[in-house]
Order: C-alpha cells, then structure tokens, then sequence
C-alpha cells in the first residue's frame, strides 16, 4: 500500500468528522461552559458560576413541572411504543398475502410521524368536534376533552409518538426473521405451542434489539418537540410542557442561552444515567450469541 | 469615431445611473399579500434608485429568533422589519441599531410627528421608522348579534348580560366574545388599566404598578366573562388545541362573536369568516369610574437599517422610497396597516387604497385615549408571566387573590430579568 493510499480513509471521512467537529463537538462543549455564563447572544457571555444551576435546582417551579411531565411522558411513551412495536412485527412476520404492503403501510407513520403536518392532523382529529370524538359520540359516548383536560392533554401527546412506531416495528421484524427456525420446529416437537415459544425462544434471542430500540426510543421520547410545540404549545397548565419545550423557550424566547444550556446539560445527565442503568442491567436480560450463561 | 462614440454612449450612461449602485438585503415577516406586495416594491424602489435588493421573508412566527441570531452574528440584512417592542432588546443605548437621524437627507422624516419619532427612538437614537401605527379594539359579528337580538356592547356589563342571551337565543355553543391565552391576559390588562388609570407596568420605574388588589380585581372580571357565558372557559378552548382564533371554525361560522385584536389584523380575521358576516370595529368598552378608556397602542413594526450595513445610505433610499415615495407606497398599499407617514396615506386615501372599515378601525386607535404602553409589556417572558398565571385561574388552581399574588411576584421576577 502506498503512502498516498494509507491515508485514503481519513480523506473519506473528513467531511463527517469535520461537520461533526463543528456542528456537535464544538456546540456541545461551547453548551457546557455557556451553561455557566449569562449570555443573550447580543452581548458576550458573563461568567455567573453555578447560579444558573442553582437557581434550576431551588427556585424554578416551571423545572420541575417541566422534568416530572417529561419523566411521565417517557416512561409511559418508551413501553407502550415497544410492545406495540413487537406486536405489529410479530404480526407481520407471519407469511400472509400482500405482506409485503402491510408491512410498508405500518411503516409510513414513521417517515410522516415527525412532520409539522402529522402534527397539524393530530390537532384536527383530537379537536372538541373531531374525528376522534365523533366516534366516540356515534358509539354512544360523552365527547372528551382531550387537550383542554390536563389529565388527558399527555397521554394524547404520547398517542402521537405510540403511532410513529414503524421504524422499532422493522428492526424488530428484522430480528424475528433472524431466529433460526430449526429451534422452532424442535420446541413444537417437544410440545410447545406459541406462547412458550415466543416465550423462551423468540424473546431471549431477540433481546439485543430490544436493548437497542429502548435506548433509542429513550433518547428520542426525551427529545420530542413538535408535537407538544404544535398541538398544544406545552398547555393546559404546562401538562405537556416538555423539557425541550422549556429549553427552547428560555433559549429563543427570553434569550436566556445560558439558563437553556443549564437546563440542556441536566437533560444530558438524565438521559446519560438511565442509559447507564440499562446497560448496567441488560447483563441480566440480554443475550447474545455466544452467550455462555445459562 | 466608432471608439469616440463608444465613449461618449459609456460616459453617458454612467452619468445617467446613480454614482452608487448597491446590492442590499431586506428582511421582513408577513402573510402572502405582504410578500408579493413588498417584493413589488422593492423592484420599483431599486430600479428608480439603481439597486438590487435581495428579498428575505418569512411568516411571524420564528422570526424573531432568526432576526436575533443573525444581528448576533453580524449577518443580519440592510433593511430590517423590526417589531417595536424588540427595538429595546437589540438597542437599549440606541446603538444596536442605526441612528435614522444621521440619514434625515435622504430619508423625510417630517412625515412623522414627534410622538412617533420617540416610539422609534431608543437613547435619543432613531432606530425605527414607524411602518403604521396599531392599536387592540373590540370587533363584532354583528351578523351573529343581530341574530341573537342584542345591540352591540359598549360596557363590560353589557357584555356580561349578552352571555346568557346568546346561550337562550341561538344556543349553547354561541358566544358574544371570545379571550383566551395572550388575549384573554390583555383583557385584564384593559380593565385594570381602565379602573386603575395606570398601565401594569409603570413606564417611569419598569416595575410593576398595580397593587394585588387593583390585579385582583382585574382577574375577577375575567372571571365573570365565563360565568355568565359571555366567553368560553379556558378548558373549552383549550380542547381545540393550539388553534389561533382565525384557524377555529366557532369563528368562521360567527358562533363567537367577538375579540379584542390588533387593527392591523382585520384581513386576517374578517378573511376566515363565511359569507355574509359582517364585522364591525367597536369602542373600548367601559366601566363605572373608569378613569381612561385604556387604549393600548403602539407602533405596530418599524423599519430599521442594520448598524453593520457599509450601505446605509444606499439602504436609506429604499427606505425613503417604500415609505414616502409614491412608487413604494403604491407597490405596499395597506399590506402593513394604514401607513404611519403622512404622504403615504393621503396617496393612498385619495386612490381608494384603503377600506373604509379599516380607516374607521385606525381613527378608533389614533382617537382613544390611554396611558403609554411598557416596551417590556411584550417580552415573552412578562407575558408568560401573566398568561400561566390567569390559566391557574381559570382551571380554578388558584382564587383571583392569589393569582394576583402569584402574577404579581412573576411579573416582578421577569421585570427584573430583563433589566440585568
């Protein structure tokens, strides 16, 4: 190999690792020290210590609404998108006729799902005289209140991003196909029937992707914007005030950029300690191939 | 002779184009009409003055984070719309912003009287050239309360006793006005301010100026206006989302019949309406012992020249022409309101370029009385201040008593920010 040629690679990931450089390395360690700093993008950043962490941890009431609503959302958001998720691909994993556009049908929420537009319909369907309760109405039922009640305002967020489900649902798919038949045709010999099956020999071998769609689907439902930002701009009464919802707020409302990156690196932190958690526990749950354990 | 005359013809054409031709940018927010509008304007302001401006808009919401990273990062357009309140954000010693008044031989200002050389003026600095001039003002389906049989308000107890009427009359889901969120929090701005004299922020300190009890007395009428039906309750209103009043259909078909908005908005507000509803521009409502009728007006955008622009007077000449110049005035038309500059809305007054209703919704402004409005009154932060607050109040979190006290402590704390 020449000496050019030694250094083909680097040549063909440069663009990335510089984008990547400026655009997230730099923002992301800039974000901590700003987080320290009163700073209004107009004039240049004051050093203030600790105060805006303090005052995070102490004073501000909005945090903590903010952080109990998006612990809620996410905790119910993460397990309900992932069962579902398996449902639907093991569903689709059966061979029926026209799988194959079932399988694309379930998928296209997914590509659409995070659009301002998806958003939008979400708002009309669940509106006071919307679809969702002229079907309740038809089937004999009171209209329900789902955005203007702060009991029901989350969980009709947490619908939205339950329906994006196809990208978890293929991975998911992709796994189940990926389990040697051979131990299915010996379980039904021994006399197994489904459930055990799916039981003891499907979900044991599928729980790397498992671990990998609740990391994912973790870090994500902590991110969501859109939805809460466009039906209901974090109301009633901040119940669905998202921690995002807040960073931009503080961020591009009040200008407030080194309250934001506070409360931006507190976000870091929870996501970073429970996926810690995870994968400290998944030596308990998870099983790779290899595996000696028994 | 070929070479003279290729001279000559050069020489002359370069004594007939302005000494300086620019490229310049303009940015500015708007609907459609404002788009097209503006942009036609800019192609007959710069052929007349030899310039190439670049157009650079978008829709209200997300400029003013655009507008305050790009003036951040030096990378903002010439010429700017500039809403009034973010005037003191970008320049509260008056140099964020050029000073107009180091370009008054190219731009006239003498269209402007002195009180709206002061709106645009931060530190003694011009930094704004008031665009028009706007103002909240009750408007009414009067289609929908003639059907109901009842006259038009003009005090807040008529309009509390139009509630129940309404709900007898056309049925349940029939409101004579509506006020939730922002608008629901200048509703008990208005009538604190009418009963009160004073503004809620005092303009002198930048504190707050009503005591709780003035603020308690505020919330409570908004408190009437759901009881008696006169206006949707917050949960009520809240079950459509976050749907602005031109997007919700209870308006279009007129079974809300009223609002408290800004004058220049009546496109936005008349244009959703089904045929046949007509709306009508009321005065401020009153109250017993009120001490003014509150009117809450102020410059409705300005146009600023950036203080990083190498072409202020280049962007001056733009300016004077979209604002003064007859080819300018024509090409904008009321796209923005009716024009701040006096020569701009007589030439649009004498060619019938302004409705009717619209002059008779900008002379209710201009005529109305009411103490000077806080720049601060418009950061989000205050108003977040006021509107959390009075939805605690209207999910019933909260007595009028203590979200007064509430309000009145965040109102503080967010005065408070904004001044360090």
């Amino acid at each position: 190999m020449g000496g050019d040629s030694k250094y083909l690679g680097l040549w063909y990931v440069a663009p990335y690792a510089i984008g990547l450089l400026l655009f997230t390395a730099f923002p992301f360690v800039a974000s901590f020290y700003l987080s320290f700093t009163d700073y209004n993008l107009l004039s240049d950043p004051e050093w203030v210590g600790t105060a805006n962490y303090e005052k995070l941890f102490t004073r501000d009431r909005t945090f903590d609404k903010s952080l109990r609503v998006t612990l809620t959302y996410v905790f119910m958001t993460v397990p309900i998108k992932l069962v579902f998720a398996l449902f639907i691909a093991v569903v689709l994993n059966y061979r029926l006729r026209g799988i194959n556009l079932f399988r694309t049908a379930y998928y296209v929420p997914s590509i659409l799902g995070g659009s301002i537009a998806i958003a939008v319909l979400w708002r009309y369907i669940f509106a006071q005289g919307g679809l969702m309760n002229m079907i309740i109405t038809s089937l004999g039922g009171e209209p329900i209140n789902w955005f203007g009640d702060p009991d029901n305002a989350l969980l009709t967020i947490t619908l939205l991003r339950c329906w994006q489900f196809g990208s978890a649902m293929v991975i998911f798919l992709a796994a189940l196909q990926s389990v040697d038949k051979s131990l299915y045709e010996a379980a039904s010999i021994d006399g197994a029937g489904p459930w055990h099956i799916f039981r003891y020999i499907t979900l044991p071998l599928i729980t790397p992707v498992i671990f990998f769609n609740l990391i994912m689907q973790t870090v994500q439902a902590f991110q969501e914007f859109n939805g809460p930002y466009i039906i209901t701009e974090g109301g009633p009464l901040k119940n669905t005030y998202l921690l995002p919802l807040y960073i931009y707020d503080e961020a591009f409302g009040n200008f407030d950029m080194g309250y934001a990156s506070a409360i931006a690196w507190v976000l870091f932190a929870i996501i970073m300690t429970l996926t810690l958690i995870a994968f400290w526990s998944s030596k308990k749950w998870v099983y790779y191939a290899g595996d000696k354990r028994n | 002779m070929r070479l003279s005359t290729l001279c000559l013809a050069l020489g002359t054409t370069a004594l007939a184009a302005p000494a300086m031709a620019e490229d310049l940018r303009m940015s500015w927010w708007g609907g459609d009409s404002r788009h097209a509008a503006t942009q036609a304007g800019l192609e007959a302001c710069g052929a007349k003055h030899g310039h190439t401006i670049n157009p650079e808009f978008t829709g209200w919401s997300g400029h003013f984070e655009k507008l305050t990273t790009q003036i951040a990062g030096g990378t903002e357009a010439d010429i700017m719309q500039v809403n009034w309140p973010w005037l003191s954000f970008y320049s509260s010693d008056g140099t964020g912003l050029a000073d107009l008044n180091e370009l008054s031989d190219i731009i006239d200002l003498s269209n402007w009287d002195d009180a709206q050389i002061d709106a645009g003026s931060m530190n003694g600095k011009l930094n704004g050239l008031p665009i028009s001039t706007t103002g909240r003002l009750f408007v009414f389906n009067k289609t929908t309360y003639d059907k109901a049989g009842v006259p038009l308000p003009s005090s807040w107890e008529d309009l509390i006793a139009a509630g129940p009427v309404f709900k007898e009359k056309l049925g349940p889901d029939y409101y004579p006005f509506e006020a939730a969120g922002l608008d629901a929090a200048l509703i008990v701005t208005l009538y604190g301010t009418q009963a009160t004299g004073k503004p809620i922020i005092d303009p002198a300190t930048s504190t707050l100026a009503w005591s709780q009890e003035e603020l308690a007395n505020a919330i409570s009428m908004y408190g009437r206006l759901v009881e008696s039906g006169a206006i949707e309750s917050w949960p009520e209103r809240a079950a459509n989302g976050n749907t602005p009043l031109h997007e919700n259909p209870e308006w279009s078909q007129g079974m809300i019949a009223g609002t408290y908005q800004w004058d220049s908005t009546y496109f936005k507000i008349s244009d959703p309406l089904v045929e046949g509803q007509e709306l009508v521009y009321a005065d401020l409502l009153t109250q017993d012992g009120m001490q003014t009728p509150g009117i809450y007006r102020k410059a409705s955008m300005v146009f600023s020249i950036s203080a990083n622009s190498e072409k202020k007077e280049a962007a001056a000449q733009i300016v004077n022409c979209l604002l003064n110049e007859p080819e300018g005035v024509a090409a904008l038309g009321s796209t923005r309101g009716v024009p701040a500059s006096m020569t701009a809305r007589e030439q649009l007054l004498s060619a019938d370029a302004i409705k009717p209703i619209q002059i008779e919704a900008q002379a209710k402004v201009i005529n109305a009385e009411g103490p000077a409005i806080h720049p601060m009154m418009e950061f989000p932060s205050v108003r977040s201040a006021m509107a959390d607050n009075l939805e605690l109040f209207a999910y019933g979190e909260l007595t009028a008593e203590e979200a007064a006290a509430e309000m009145a402590l965040a109102i503080e704390e967010a005065l408070e920010d904004v001044k360090s």
